[in-house]
């Protein structure tokens, strides 16, 4: 069984008295040991869908329905008390931004240590030592756990933040662009500690980022979403190599490479629309040159075309894109 | 080495930045942040160079200092065999038509309070180029028209609020142009856009170079994206070029220890494609108090005998390809 289950999850922001629909109608497993990569442009929903998930949305969020299981446990129904106990023990999450994750007057240690006394009744010295195990665990030295946040250089923040969503032995770890703000060199070997611990935690992990290069480097599935909605989702090999949605094909074909001859460059025309003026049928009809007149009248179904694939559009699996991929 | 077909010549630049010594410290002996330490090259005219490496590498200090919006601690930059840091205020205020510098957030570069026809008309009002109101209108539509805002009047009347990150990357490009400039330094000028639009300004960048006959230098984090917009490719680490050479060869074929592990770390966009990667010990220091020797020498895999005494200079391993290494 899948480790987390969510199904037609929508969560709506209300600014005044209109309803912006962040995200309206996603729906994807993940397993221990594998990795999905949620990707789309800025605005898709791919954060508010994590957010949604950790139930950490801001006071004018509200998740509008479906719903999200963890390990057999429906989230969207526990009082706050209960899901507080869920964050860290069974799912943490992973900011962008490591340096503001910490508090910049405390030492990174103590900041962790009172994360696992928190959540599990454990005396101080445990967990100190439980940190220094930690820390070993995502290549820090132990003794560095008394320096301030400002002491870490941005790789080595990222690993202290990496060590505090292990700290008590989590399902579920959600990484929101967790490499974005790093070099390439840098970048890779966190991804490396990522991957390791994940092997060795037996960890489902929900990787959310705008670059696709970095997915199809680390994500056993992908994830694409585009306002709001996730237009397709499959193991990594056939979204990349056999997409079946134009978003999908196109997004993909955008992102230039350093191997291989100079390929042409896709764009798609237009920006992606207002999520408080979206168009009829499908959201994608706009911009998508394959577009028919069914496809600004009726929403498209989320249905799965091959085994595990799956797409949000009417004419999935029937569509040339012309020239192999 | 500088032609008449040379329209920037960079010579052996250095800008140091002075850190204060504290108050109480017993050896006030002042140290320098060497962002840029003895860079040379030269920039063909109608060519595009992109000038590539990690952050703190000096690469948009090398931009700034290049269009003296900061003075240089030494080195000379040749504009048309002029000394630019030997112009008085009238010559640079010229010059500064010339090159012109396009930044990485058109949000923030752009008043949000200004129409677009103020905006993109702002240069020639502030150069005393505006003729009349109708000559300044049309010209800012036709720049407008340039960067495929169309149709212009529309657009001339809105304000930045109204329009995505890829329309207003694209104003910020024509106020640019309107000024007829040689020049454009542009500092990662798709960074902040999203995939989808990314490749149409870069797209258009090129269009553009062709139309006006446009030098450009791209300063960039990412190779692959180097790779679509320049012909020729600098490499920078610590404030030097580590290597340069024509971009494909650079890509294909990195001869600098640093290059290859940069080139073979980047992502690539296929999960079918299997590399191998070269990593490197620790994160790139800041350029203060450097050992002597190579200043990659402490992460690097292939130390020779001369890396740890004499800074290596750049030499040529191929037609156009350069590299400051001393491994063969």
């Amino acid at each position: 069984m899948a480790v987390l289950e969510v199904r037609d999850l929508a969560t709506y922001y209300y600014l005044g008295k209109k309803e912006l629909k962040a995200v309206d109608g996603v729906s994807f497993d993940i397993e221990s040991r594998r990795t999905l990569g949620l990707a789309g442009e800025s605005g898709c929903g791919k954060t508010t869908t994590a957010y949604s998930i950790m139930r950490i949305l801001a006071e004018n969020g509200k998740i509008a329905r479906g719903s999200v299981t963890l390990g057999g446990v429906e989230l969207t129904e526990l009082s706050d008390e209960e899901m507080r106990q869920i964050r860290w023990k069974k799912a943490s999450i992973v900011f962008q931004y490591a340096m503001n994750a910490f508090n910049p007057v405390l030492r990174i240690g103590r900041q962790i240590v009172e994360v696992i006394r928190e959540k599990d009744k454990m005396s101080e010295e445990e967990a100190v030592l439980t940190v220094s195990t930690l820390f070993d665990e995502v290549g820090l030295k132990p003794e560095r756990q008394t320096d301030y946040p400002h002491e870490f250089s941005g790789g080595m923040l990222q690993r202290a933040i990496i060590a505090q969503a292990l700290a008590c032995d989590p399902q579920l770890i959600i990484a929101d662009e967790p490499v974005t703000a790093l070099d390439v060199i840098v970048q890779n070997k966190i991804l490396d500690l990522l991957r390791k611990l994940q092997d060795k935690y037996n960890l489902a992990v929900l990787f959310i980022t705008h670059d696709l290069s970095v997915v199809a480097e680390n994500c056993h599935d992908v994830g694409i979403m585009y306002a709001g909605n996730l237009v397709e989702v499959g193991d990594a090999a056939s979204v990349f190599k056999k997409s079946l949605h134009p978003y999908s094909y196109k997004l993909i074909g955008a992102f230039p490479s350093v191997v291989g001859p100079k390929k042409r460059l896709e764009f798609i025309p237009g920006s992606p629309p207002n999520l408080l003026n979206l168009p009829t049928g499908c959201k994608f009809h706009p911009r998508c040159p394959f577009a028919q007149s069914i496809c600004k009248d009726d929403i498209p179904e989320f249905r799965e075309i091959t085994s595990g694939h799956f797409a949000k559009c009417h004419f999935a699996g029937e569509l040339d894109f012309g020239g192999g991929q | 080495m500088t032609t008449n077909d040379t329209i920037l010549s960079v010579q052996d630049l250095r800008k140091w930045f002075t850190l204060r010594a504290g108050l109480f410290s017993f050896n006030r002996q002042p140290s320098y942040v060497k962002a840029v330490d003895g860079v040379s090259f030269d920039v063909p005219r109608s060519g595009s160079i992109a000038i590539a490496g990690e952050s703190g590498c000096g690469k948009t200090t090398l931009a700034r200092t290049i269009l003296r919006l900061v003075e240089p601690t030494s080195g000379s930059v040749l504009y048309n065999g002029e000394n630019i840091y030997e112009m008085n205020r009238l010559e640079l205020s010229e010059l500064r038509l010339k090159m012109q510098l396009i930044f990485q957030n058109p949000f923030e570069v752009l008043d949000p309070r200004h129409t677009v026809v103020d905006l993109v008309g702002e240069g020639l009002v502030i150069h005393g180029l505006q003729e009349n109101d109708e000559v300044l209108h049309d010209r800012v539509i036709s720049a407008l028209e340039d960067v495929r805002l169309i149709p212009a009047e529309d657009f001339a009347t809105r304000y930045t609020h109204e329009l995505s990150g890829g329309q207003l990357q694209r104003i910020a490009i024509a106020r640019s142009l309107i000024l007829k400039p040689e020049l454009i330094i542009a500092d990662e000028p798709v960074s902040m856009l999203d995939a989808s639009i990314r490749t149409e300004v870069m797209n258009l960048m090129t269009d553009l170079q062709k139309e006006k006959e446009l030098t450009y230098i791209f300063i960039t984090h990412d190779l692959a994206q180097a790779r679509y917009i320049g012909d020729y490719l600098i490499i920078m680490y610590l404030g030097r070029i580590a290597e340069m050479g024509p971009m494909e060869d650079v890509i294909q074929a990195p001869q600098h220890p640093y290059t290859k592990a940069l080139v073979s770390n980047i992502p690539i966009p296929d999960p079918t494609v299997e590399r191998d990667r070269i990593m490197l010990e620790g994160e790139t220091p800041t350029p203060v108090d450097l050992p002597p020797g190579c200043r990659f020498k402490p992460r690097c895999q292939e130390i020779g005998v001369y890396c740890k005494e004499d800074e290596p200079i750049l030499h040529e391993v191929a037609s156009g390809h350069w590299v400051a290494c001393y491994i063969e």
